[in-house]
């Protein structure tokens, strides 16, 4: 890993077009700015591996367990009473 | 085409219902063309089965049945990549998993599918109220509709 150091408010560069800035540093958080194009997505990397973590344990629903679900889906839609027109 | 798949053996399905995801699904980057199946005409759930591994297939379905107030901000540039320039293309899935007897729906990373010309992605949300486990529907049946 390329590990650079900078002072409040310096930026480094990443290709021509990536800027990220150190906006604040306090304790132990430090606040990064950043300027992208609008077709690179920026998010905090926890958010990825979550929504990755849950595709991989995913593929593993079954077939029963979708029967189940709409059976019961069936019987509540059958069970709810009509929509009242009234206010 | 002729597709293995392992949870419902070999299927036959027209070329033209192969959908393309150009990133792959996260966790899953090297994998792009997949179909969508519906089990039953009256299922609210559906099958994306991965055209070349038999056992990559995920339950999706349309998050609308069951949420209220989610919508999916789609970027500009996000539509272009998708090809979708009037929302009537768009589709929006969400995978669904299994926890104990509840069924969730990962609303944080939504599938958008252009349905005319067959693109698809998944897009990453910020937004921190949609989580990767949101419960859908239980899998056992409802006391009330026993009693009935």
């Amino acid at each position: 890993m390329l590990v650079l150091s900078r002072q409040l408010d310096e930026t480094i560069m990443i290709g021509a077009q990536i800027e990220v800035t150190v906006v604040d540093v306090r304790g132990d958080k430090v606040r990064l700015g950043i300027n992208a194009p609008r077709n690179v997505q920026v998010h905090r990397k926890e958010v990825f591996e979550a929504i990755r973590n849950e595709n991989t344990q995913s593929i593993s629903v079954q077939m029963d367990d979708l029967e189940a679900a709409d059976e019961n889906l069936r019987t509540m839609r059958r069970h709810k009473p009509p929509r009242s027109q009234s206010t | 085409m002729l597709i293995d798949t392992s949870r419902f053996g070999q299927i036959e399905v027209e070329q033209s219902r192969v959908i393309n995801f150009p990133n792959g699904i996260l966790g899953f980057p090297s994998h792009n063309s997949y179909v969508l199946l519906q089990p039953t005409e009256d299922s609210h759930f559906y099958w994306l089965q991965a055209v070349d591994r038999a056992d990559l297939t995920f339950v999706v379905t349309d998050p609308s049945l069951f949420v209220t107030n989610y919508r999916v901000p789609l970027k500009t540039e996000q539509s272009q990549e998708l090809g979708i320039s009037n929302l009537e293309q768009a589709q929006v899935f969400v995978i669904v998993n299994k926890r104990g007897h509840v069924l969730t729906g990962n609303l944080q990373g939504p599938l958008v599918i252009n349905v005319k010309d067959k693109i698809g992605e998944q897009l990453v949300l910020s937004d921190r109220r949609f989580t990767t486990r949101v419960p859908l529907t239980e899998l056992q049946s409802p006391v009330e509709a026993v009693a009935v």
